[in-house]
């Protein structure tokens, strides 16, 4: 048993899944560049209207009136959100079956054979494989046959499902007309070469003869003499009336799943604001989550690509995450997003309000012309989790927060502190945080070489350091003096009534050498010492640690004990 | 009617000893983890879960090495903590010596001077959210850790919850409006949440249910040849050696530890739920425990 997906007016339903509101109108979709452009596709309720193809795009406007009220839509053609219908296509396919052939952007085959025990009767996963392909925005015809061609010319010939038994492909095909035929026929064919446009012209030519004999339909050719039809058309001739018998058996031509997961959206009007960009982006998101969900993958990564309508300063990048904000010196200014979750997902929801931060924070800068979203796919986690493990945070709800508190005190402020494998003090960096799974093992405290528990002393560091003026007595510290640059970056100061010391430390020097290149030096290399510090009231006592650095002979506090 | 009077009276006082479940008001006391220093542990009962608890004391008092200590027991439960550091003066060196597992703490550093001045030239705001006063430099920074801690107990799931205020002069803590404090407990209240709030002085109020105040008593060095007093606290010489024997220089090299002494402020928490962690109840009452204190020490980490 074989099975054919067919969308009717493809560029029109690919148009339509990202605008559903459009389903409710007539939309024509134009090709061409002005003045030559032509309809190369309507649906249904244009059709009634009185539109055709090859209209002009003049011949057209006459039916689309100006405004919002206009019974008739006209958009361009978009072959990139084609090529993502397509995709979407090819996906649902492939939940059903991994034997799928491409057949055309419109069409596809798939070998059923052996699916009965697994999806039921044929009715029953025709109806299955309508449902899945309503789920991810199109209409199809679908069509079940013994053979792929009698199939896809059910398909293509009737609307909505069609189930033909083994044995009643010629009574049921009968009524189809030939140009049907010759449509499925031109499937194959390669349009931009001379060989694919001079056997086109040739069975154009053969429909001729054939309608010229009075046969219109698949009945007429199948009931022909199969002789004297050898005799005068060819091999073409009773090639084409197997095809009408629905006697025509073939092996498919098997194409793999897509591996790209993308959606694009052109804008008719360029869009300004964040909202109904949300908007937008929301329904290409369910989009790309029901490819996803149909592949059984979630989300690792999100990119994010807007085309602008004008060309827009370059900014640096200012954050961890890749921030792309490039520009062609012909085409329009491109800005990029990337988006990194710590888990794999698929709730549109939170792809949002991500998508939403990420945006609030790093705003386009121009209006958006144009969208593309696409998904790095990862086996979705397991939800399940044991009953007596510590709570932690839903890693979604997480991410989110995360990004609002980045929105608030900026980005590489909140994460996971690593410590740096260096002797120099204050060595870290700051990591993306991410709940630890809960496999992992758990701390445990450090221990003396006596063995037993003893609570750390800790310090709290100055970040910068504060600059001090140190007077000495017998080189030990005797006053601290701040040198404040700013006003509320005083440190430390007063008459040091203990101190402990010097302690010398030095390390990173062979990282001096090679930078040359007018950075600052890495290397450090100090005498630190520990005071008690009485301020200027004598009231309050405070422990701190200050260093004075060798290379540059200043004094600084960088902690203070507690 | 002269008669009837005794008789109720009677009635009334024999009703609750039979009927003491109805009549008497039934609370449960907050179950509670333990901060990591089992003296203080003795003195408090530990910290309570869903309830915000505050540690407070003058600089180098010892806070920062209790919330540590506090903190690696939190992540050697493998809970997920977060920690507000407000004038981002957290150290992650001590925090590892102490025991704490990094991956599982969230820093949350608030104090950025350049971000600060950035965001009030980008939005053009000229009014801080807090109560505007002179020398109230903090505004913008207690403004981000309030609305941060917000954003945390309301993602929930996270063990231990710290405010670190504790660089924060306490003329600005004080500004901070009540109902923040208020907010912020009934936020904790149904969660399992610990709610740490680390200051010079008490600013939560009633909202917070255990209030611990600590003081330095004595400092421990190598360095010093004899016993110095300053400020009431004393330097003792440790006699042990200038050099760690894992050789790590970087953190409290010369320092030996401290010895601080603590004290109970205020606790919502009775006797019996003291002394007692994770599942043992008690009876709570709403009023201030007697004051009770206990000393103990802070070593550096050889």
């Amino acid at each position: 048993m074989f099975a054919c997906i067919y969308i009717p007016d493809f560029p029109v339903g690919a148009i339509v899944r990202t605008d559903p509101s459009l389903s409710e109108r007539a939309v024509a979709v134009l090709e061409g560049k002005p003045p030559q452009m032509r309809v190369i596709a309507l649906n249904e309720k244009a059709r009634r209207l009185g539109m055709e193809i090859n209209m002009t795009k003049l011949q057209a406007a006459v039916f689309a009136a100006p405004g919002e009220k206009s019974p008739v839509i006209l958009r361009q053609q978009s072959p990139q959100q084609e090529k993502s219908t397509h995709s979407a296509l090819l996906d649902v396919a492939h939940t059903f079956t991994p034997r799928v052939e491409d057949t055309a952007a419109d069409t596809l085959l798939l070998d059923l054979a052996g699916m009965e025990r697994l999806c039921g009767a044929p009715a029953k996963m025709a109806r299955a494989l309508a449902s899945r392909v309503r789920a991810v925005g199109l209409k199809a015809n679908i069509a079940l046959a013994g053979n792929p061609d009698a199939a896809m010319h059910a398909a293509r010939g009737f609307n909505g499902i069609t189930v033909i038994p083994n044995g009643k492909e010629a009574q049921r095909l009968g009524v189809l007309p030939l140009g049907v035929l010759l449509e499925a026929s031109e499937l194959s064919l390669d349009k931009n070469s001379d060989v694919g446009r001079e056997r086109k012209k040739l069975r154009e030519q053969m429909l001729d003869t054939l309608e010229r004999w009075g046969v219109r339909d698949f009945r007429m050719l199948a009931q022909l003499p199969e002789h004297a039809l050898a005799s005068r058309l060819g091999g073409a001739g009773t090639h084409w009336q197997r095809l009408a018998r629905g006697a025509n058996m073939r092996t498919l031509a098997l194409c793999s799943p897509p591996s790209r997961f993308e959606e694009t959206m052109e804008l008719e009007s360029p869009v300004e604001t964040l909202e109904p960009l949300l908007f937008i982006l929301n329904r290409l998101l369910e989009q790309l989550s029901a490819r996803l969900e149909a592949r059984a993958l979630a989300v690792q990564e999100l990119h994010l690509r807007l085309q602008l309508e004008q060309r827009v300063a370059e900014e640096e990048p200012t954050t961890i995450q890749e921030l792309t904000c490039s520009s062609d010196t012909a085409g329009p200014a491109i800005f990029e997003r990337t988006l990194r979750l710590p888990v794999a997902m698929r709730d549109v929801k939170v792809f949002l309000k991500l998508l939403q931060l990420e945006l609030a924070a790093h705003s386009p800068g121009a209006p958006v012309t144009k969208m593309w979203i696409r998904a790095e796919p990862a086996p979705p986690r397991s939800a399940q989790r044991g009953l007596f493990l510590p709570i932690s945070p839903a890693p979604e709800r997480l991410e989110i927060t995360l990004a609002r508190i980045s929105g608030i005190i900026g980005e590489q402020r909140v994460g996971m502190a690593h410590l740096l494998d260096s002797r120099k003090p204050d060595s870290f960096r700051l990591g993306r945080f991410v709940a630890a799974p809960e496999e992992s093992k758990p701390a445990k405290h450090p221990t003396l070489s006596g063995g037993g528990e003893i609570t750390r002393l800790a310090l709290r560091m100055f970040r910068p350091p504060r600059q001090l003026r140190v007077r000495l007595s017998e080189d030990r510290p005797l006053t601290l003096t701040t040198v404040a640059k700013q006003a509320d970056c005083t440190g430390p100061q007063g008459n040091v009534l203990w101190s402990a010391g010097p302690w010398r430390s030095s390390g990173d020097w062979w990282m001096a050498k090679s930078n040359d290149d007018g950075k600052r030096s890495e290397s450090f290399d100090r005498e630190e010492w520990d005071v008690a510090l009485a301020d200027e009231n004598g009231g309050s006592v405070a422990l701190y640690r200050i260093y004075r650095d060798l290379a540059s002979e200043h004094w600084f506090a960088d902690a203070s004990y507690d | 009617m002269a008669s009837a009077a005794p008789l109720r009276a009677r009635l009334e006082s024999s009703l609750p000893e039979r009927l003491s479940s109805t009549l008497r008001l039934r609370e449960v006391a907050p179950l509670t983890v333990t901060t990591g220093i089992a003296a203080l542990d003795a003195l408090t009962g530990g910290l309570p879960r869903g309830a915000l608890s505050e540690i407070i004391g003058p600089v180098s008092s010892g806070h920062t090495g209790v919330i540590l200590a506090a903190l690696a027991e939190a992540t050697c439960r493998r809970e997920v903590c977060a920690l507000i550091d407000a004038s981002d003066s957290f150290d992650p060196a001590s925090a590892a010596a102490a025991g704490v597992d990094l991956e599982r703490l969230l820093w949350v550093r608030c104090s950025d001077r350049p971000r600060r001045k950035f965001d009030a030239v980008r939005t053009g705001r000229t009014k801080p959210a807090l109560p505007a006063a002179s020398g109230f430099a903090f505004s913008d920074v207690l403004e981000h850790v309030l609305k941060v801690t917000d954003l945390l107990l309301q993602s929930g799931g996270f063990g231990m919850v710290v405010l670190d205020l504790g660089d924060i002069p306490p003329e600005s803590t004080r500004r901070i409006p009540l109902t923040s404090w208020f907010r912020f407990r009934r936020a904790v209240e149904p969660t399992a949440t610990v709610l740490l709030l680390v200051e010079q002085e008490s600013c939560a109020k009633t909202c917070a249910s255990l209030v611990v105040r600590l003081r330095r008593e004595a400092v421990f060095t190598s360095d010093s040849a004899s016993i110095h007093t300053f400020g009431g606290c004393q330097v003792v010489a440790s006699g042990e050696s200038g050099i760690p024997e894992n050789n790590i220089v970087s953190h409290a090299a010369l320092l030996r530890g401290m010895r601080l002494h603590a004290e109970v402020v205020r606790s919502t928490m009775t006797s019996s739920a003291k002394g007692s962690f994770d599942g043992n109840r008690g009876s709570a009452q709403r009023k201030p425990a007697q004051s009770a204190d206990v000393d103990f020490e802070l070593r550096s980490m050889w």
